[in-house]
């Protein structure tokens, strides 16, 4: 295939302001596409994604106390569609009269506490147990804490009008984030929150003694719900209905996060489509007459005996280097324009306004090739019918 | 000399093509041995192209009784592969336009049809071309920055490049002036000779000059049932040796 090769891209060397004004229409076309989708993918994309991807926005809130059973967390522990669930106390007894780091003579008053546990999505190491605790970033800052320090944690209750405090040191094993927990907030093992249940509630429950381990209750008033992913919350929604539970989701607008992200997927593929049918028409036409303005040497090389499958190669050899020219000269013209945007706009560190894959890249050299291949498919059907008579009959 | 004789270089009986409705034109009978020549030589109209392109295997042909065709002992057929029997080693074509490749230059022109077939050419035998056709100085060159004299020399050079067993030329002077056409004409006969071909030449302008005396292929009109026939042949008439 060495011979038609040459002569496809020396036909296109010599006939050079032709193919130019080609590679230029497809960087016409191609152009706008490449900074639509490098849009989609930078500030749409991130900001759609960044909303998708916050596991905050799975949780399934329980609305009100109820009585959840070991067999309740059981049967949500084994669906598919949940990607974590922690037993929770009644809603009254999840906050911390006080938190002190003794250490630096700081304090902070009603701090709520939060049931975890091993493959909570919003802690990312090791988990929660009794006595070791995450904090948010916002009360490491408060109480000036940092991972191996320790918290004393105050219980208060009031018996017979006197107040009572019971205490528990915490050793802080990790910090949360801000932008996954930007309030004020203890993660705790699941006996400590229980622990602290007992103590307001039961009056048998002492300083001294409300740590102790005890038997697990019956039966639960919440839990901390998460579905595996957005699209989950629906279906497992559905199910705690069937259930007689209430619960909303804490992204009320997650299905229209969804909806968004689908709706400007099949937006952006249909104007892609569209300019990429009107290009590969416009390339299928421009080949085809270019056989039909080299029928005379199509039919000489026929004469000189070239093989009907090395005459086919030529003008596919033409429409691929065409294409692949057009990719390049977009490339080379809309980067510069990308980094230009991007510069011009203040971002979060790693995101950017406006972004292309590399996937992106090939994806685009691989749809050209193949637009390229079947845009030719006319023009070689063309040079397959033609004859060696024809050199004659012209000359 | 038969169609079995080892110098038969081309062997035709019965070919035939309607080129236009109702108007025919055949090769009843055309013999030739290596290294000789015939000349078909009959008035603007008659076919003397088309009787080329029947023997070049380009042409569709219609039914004739007992039809025979053969190129340097390679039968003709449509089903037979072009390469088979025209490849630049068994045919040599001079256009009467000189078709040439317009984005290749006056040396990539003389190889197409070697590199086509895959070989590399003999580069003495090439250069020896280029220079006896006084191309030395242009072998850069595009056709179009040829005169029509100069790429009438080169289509000669690339139908002798492979030293074809047959060599076909149709009006190969018809574009020149006066004055090149005695030069180009010896020069056709001059490298046929060396190259080993027979050479087959449609012309109606070999009155003069080197093919003045080289035999005549018969040529008659024929109209039979409202129909018109060109025919040629050689029937009974000896070709040249022009070694």
């Amino acid at each position: 295939m060495k011979i038609p090769t040459k002569l496809a891209l020396r036909e296109l060397r010599h006939d050079w302001q032709s193919a130019l004004c080609f590679v230029a229409a497809l960087a016409g076309v191609l152009g706008p596409l490449l900074i639509i989708l490098a849009l989609k993918n930078g500030i749409i994309g991130t900001m759609v994604g960044r909303l998708i991807e916050d596991p905050s926005n799975r949780e399934i809130l329980a609305i009100g106390a109820g009585q959840h059973d070991a067999a309740f967390f059981a049967a949500l522990g084994a669906r598919q569609d949940v990607g974590f669930i922690v037993p929770a106390t009644r809603s009254i007894n999840t906050s911390a009269n006080a938190v002190r780091n003794e250490a630096q003579r700081k304090l902070e008053r009603a701090v709520p506490l939060i049931p975890s546990a091993a493959g909570d999505p919003l802690v990312e190491g090791e988990a929660v147990a009794p006595g070791r605790v995450w904090v948010s970033d916002k009360l490491a800052q408060d109480l000036a804490v940092a991972a191996g320090d320790t918290l004393d944690m105050i219980i208060g209750r009031e018996v017979d009008g006197q107040r009572e405090n019971a205490r528990r040191d915490m050793t802080v094993i990790g910090v949360l984030p801000a932008e996954i927990w930007p309030r004020p907030a203890i993660f705790l093992s699941v006996p400590d929150l229980l622990a602290v249940e007992r103590f307001r509630d039961d009056l048998s429950a002492t300083p001294g003694n409300w740590t102790d381990p005890v038997a697990e209750p019956e039966s639960y008033a919440s839990y901390r719900l998460y579905a595996r992913s957005l699209e989950d919350i629906g279906t497992l929604s559905a199910y705690l209905s069937e259930q007689g539970l209430q619960s909303r989701p804490r992204a009320e607008n997650a299905a229209l996060l969804l909806s968004f992200r689908r709706n400007l997927n099949i937006l952006f593929t249909a104007i892609a489509a569209l300019a990429m049918f009107g290009f590969w028409a416009a390339m299928s036409a421009n080949l085809r007459g270019m056989v039909e303005r080299q029928r005379v040497i199509f039919s000489l090389f026929s004469m000189l005996t070239m093989p009907d499958r090395q005459r086919c190669v030529i003008p596919v050899v033409q429409s691929l280097t065409l294409v692949l020219g057009g990719v390049v000269a977009t490339l080379i013209i809309i980067l510069p324009f990308l980094l230009a945007i991007n510069a011009s706009f203040e971002t979060a560190p790693g995101e950017s306004i406006a972004r292309l894959y590399p996937g992106d890249i090939l994806a685009t050299l691989g749809l050209g090739a193949v637009t390229a291949v079947t845009a030719a498919v006319w023009a070689v059907f063309a040079v397959r019918n033609v004859e060696p008579q024809e050199v004659l009959t012209h000359a | 000399m038969s169609s079995s004789d080892p110098e038969t270089v081309l062997s035709i009986r019965n070919l035939g093509i309607e080129r236009a409705p109702g108007f025919f034109v055949v090769i009843e009978e055309l013999d030739l041995a290596a290294s000789e020549t015939i000349v078909l030589d009959a008035v603007s109209g008659a076919g003397k192209s088309t009787a080329l392109g029947l023997i070049a295997g380009a042409l569709p042909l219609v039914d004739l009784p007992d039809t025979r065709h053969a190129i340097a002992g390679v039968p003709v057929t449509p089903e037979t592969p072009r390469a088979a029997f025209a490849g630049p080693d068994k045919l040599g074509f001079v256009l009467q336009t000189n078709t040439l490749v317009p984005y290749l230059s006056l040396v990539e022109n003389i190889e197409l049809p070697v590199r086509v077939a895959g070989q590399e050419p003999d580069a003495e035998w090439q250069d020896h071309l280029i220079r006896a056709m006084g191309l030395g100085d242009y072998k850069a060159r595009k056709p179009g920055q040829l005169s029509v004299g100069q790429r009438q020399r080169v289509s000669v050079a690339r139908a002798l490049l492979g030293q074809p067993a047959l060599l076909l030329l149709d009006e190969p002077v018809s574009a020149l002036d006066p004055a090149n056409v005695a030069e180009v004409e010896g020069l056709i006969v001059h490298l046929a000779a060396e190259a080993g071909s027979a050479v087959v030449l449609a012309s109606h302008q070999a009155q003069t000059g080197e093919f003045a005396n080289t035999p005549r292929a018969d040529h008659r009109l024929l109209d039979h049932q409202g129909q018109s026939y060109s025919i040629f042949s050689t029937a009974g008439r000896a070709a040249a040796r022009v070694a």
